[in-house]
């Protein structure tokens, strides 16, 4: 029984530490990319915490020139000869994500001259990524205000219309409510990306095309049938009994929606507007569809990954800036989440 | 009382025709809280819609045709192949995702030291941006990427592997591995939430009249799980036919097809073109069909499994 025991315990470590490690390590790979250099872009194998220095080694050369050597992981390697300053301060930049002045570069570089060739240490930039992303990509920066705003009025319009909808699908029984209820699915099961074209001549003649309400009109399509499911599942399990009290107190309907049931439903709606927010907030599609000037920055991070073939760590840096709300967002509704699918009791 | 009160009260309502209280009486009051959802549908859903279905069935001049359009999209490149591949990618990657997802919400339902907190790396990969995965499985399947780098360092391969040329099957294995990777979270919450909801008492009470671990899973884990297994096994269904990003960010069109693919493709990459559009319009059309099908097939498949289970 022991030993069984044993197995046991070895067996469930042996899983739990392979899902750790399956999350963690691309994770960390992932990170260490956002912070590398050009240089070390190329190296490999890869290492999984990224390098904060970079080590050159410099030769004295003619004409008052420099030999620069660097080591790739195959040894060092003669990089660039030049004694031009602009030149010098550009290859730091890009290849080791160094900024430093060339002319600086030049000074310490002059010591070679009386000791012979010398190994320098310079810091990276660590956000060089982050600043080149913003460099390189034109309107990134309008791009993220455009993302909040669109997800913002996503959240507002699923959750005020869906909820709606969810209550009466839970509190009353009427007719077609089945119909309804299928229609509910259905809207879920149209794949958004069919009805973006149609939807492009819609908003058009509505004037919103290119607009950010626009947008937020498109992903609320899918969002408001989820808000209303989800919502009803969870005013079922609110007791009706708390309502009947408040219309006993002389409070009509829309007075009890407001006052006792909405509070109660908190999670059901936290869990919805995260939702509504990953929708806006991660789509791409759609929105170079709907969109030509007023692009968002999941668009913008999606054509710097078709651009930069090159330069991915710029578009893995700008990836980056996209997680975090999302993380951020997802993790403080996530026990919403949790007790929604595990039905709320009250 | 209450009830009666309310009744009475809407009568009331009727016959004085009080402004406001007139309106909110019980008959009306859920259509009156569905009337927004309704506007909103029939003009950014069914409108959008119809254009979209008035478009498959009719040809380039804008005359009638039943079948012209399917035929396009019959006759189109690698139709066939999006066919295969959705069917494929919807069946393996739904089975491979529940089956970890149910190990690990098992194993992770257990309170345990750092139980929480392992809930909460196994959570992290569902709260990341399609585009970031991309991102951060392109860098990794590159000749020089972070995967090989591991599998060299483990000795698992000698030479580096060009995951990125992968054709076919191989190519649709690892869109399933990579969206495994990022959905499987999602399918986890839903079953250890449900698992939350299991009484410890019923569980006991089976230990005492001697059931092992195993029929303990079987015969009430699993029963008690079924609901929640229902709902997102449609879930991920409905996503999983609508494959497409992952696919198109990590090896680029027309690599892997998939039906969504094949529609963003014709969006993105070739617009302008008069069948183009055409073609994304059947494409979704179809892809949208088979969606209903399968989840109707499904949920009466499950139905008449819980109706017979019920006896048992």
């Amino acid at each position: 029984m022991d030993k069984l025991n044993i197995i046991h315990k070895t067996v469930i470590s042996i899983i739990i530490s392979t899902m750790v490690i399956s999350v963690v390590v691309p994770l960390l790979f992932f990170l260490s990319i956002t912070f590398s250099s050009d240089v070390e872009m190329t190296k490999f194998p890869k290492a999984l915490i990224p390098t904060f220095a970079v080590t050159v080694k410099v030769a004295p050369a003619e004409d008052g020139e420099y030999e620069i050597f660097h080591n790739r992981g195959e040894g060092y390697r003669s990089i660039i000869t030049t004694k031009n300053p602009t030149k010098l301060e550009n290859h730091f930049r890009r290849q080791y994500s160094v900024t430093i002045s060339g002319e600086k570069l030049l000074e310490d570089f002059s010591k070679t001259r009386v000791n012979g060739s010398m190994e320098f240490k310079y810091r990276k930039d660590i956000f060089y990524n982050f600043k080149q992303f913003f460099a390189i990509v034109n309107n990134s920066i309008p791009a993220l205000k455009n993302s909040v705003l669109v997800a913002l009025y996503t959240i507002l319009i699923s959750l005020s219309i869906g909820s709606l909808a969810g209550y009466a699908m839970a509190r009353y029984t009427f007719k077609f409510k089945e119909v309804i209820n299928v229609t509910l699915l259905i809207v879920r099961m149209f794949p958004v990306v069919g009805i973006s074209i149609p939807m492009a001549v819609l908003l058009i003649k509505f004037g919103l095309f290119d607009t950010l309400l626009g947008l937020a009109l498109l992903y609320s399509v899918p969002n408001i049938a989820l808000t209303a499911w989800i919502t009803s599942s969870i005013f079922i399990g609110i007791n009706p009994e708390l309502e009947e009290a408040s219309f006993v107190f002389g409070a009509n309907s829309f007075q009890t929606f407001m006052r006792i049931t909405l509070p109660l439903a908190f999670p059901a709606l936290a869990a919805s507007s995260m939702y509504a927010f990953l929708t806006a907030w991660n789509d791409t599609i759609s929105a170079l569809i709907l969109t030509n000037q007023n692009q968002t920055l999941a668009l913008v991070v999606y054509k710097a990954i078709g651009t930069t073939s090159s330069g991915i760590q710029y578009a893995a840096a700008g990836s980056i800036i996209l997680i975090l709300p999302a993380l951020v967002f997802t993790f403080i509704v996530r026990k919403y989440v949790n007790q929604m699918w595990g039905g709320v009791e009250l | 009382m209450s009830k009666a009160k309310l009744e009475n009260s809407s009568q009331i309502g009727l016959t004085n025709s009080k402004g406001l209280s007139s309106i909110f009486n019980k008959k009306t009051i859920p259509y009156l809280l569905l009337l927004p959802a309704f506007i909103y549908y029939a003009v950014f859903w069914l409108a959008p819609v119809f254009a979209g279905v008035l478009e498959v069935f009719t040809d380039m001049n804008g005359s009638f045709t039943l079948t012209e359009n399917f035929k396009l999209m019959l006759k189109s490149d690698l139709f066939d192949k999006a066919v295969m591949n959705t069917a494929l990618f919807a069946a393996i990657s739904v089975i491979l995702q529940y089956f970890i997802a149910l190990l690990l919400a098992v194993l992770l339902s257990r309170k345990f030291k750092g139980s929480k907190l392992l809930m909460f790396v196994a959570m992290i990969p569902m709260a990341i941006t399609p585009t970031a995965v991309a991102i951060l499985w392109k860098t990794g399947l590159i000749k020089d990427g972070w995967v090989n780098s591991v599998l060299m360092f483990l000795r698992i391969i000698k030479e580096p592997i060009v995951f990125l040329n992968a054709e076919g099957l191989a190519a649709v294995f690892l869109i399933v591995l990579i969206d495994t990777w990022t959905v499987t979270p999602s399918v986890m919450i839903i079953l250890s939430a449900g698992l939350q909801g299991i009484q410890r008492e019923l569980k006991e009470a089976a230990y005492t009249f001697g059931a092992n671990k195993w029929r303990i899973f079987v015969d009430i884990t699993l029963p008690i799980l079924k609901p929640s297994i229902i709902t997102s096994i449609i879930l991920r269904l409905i996503a999983a036919i609508q494959v497409w990003a992952i696919a198109v960010m990590v090896l680029g069109f027309s690599r892997v097809p998939f039906l969504v693919e094949r529609i963003a493709f014709y969006v993105d990459a070739v617009p302008g073109v008069a069948t183009s559009e055409k073609l994304a319009f059947t494409f979704s059309f179809t892809t949208t069909v088979i969606v209903f099908i399968t989840t109707v097939i499904y949920l009466r498949a499950t139905k008449k499994k819980t109706k017979q289970g019920g006896n048992s």
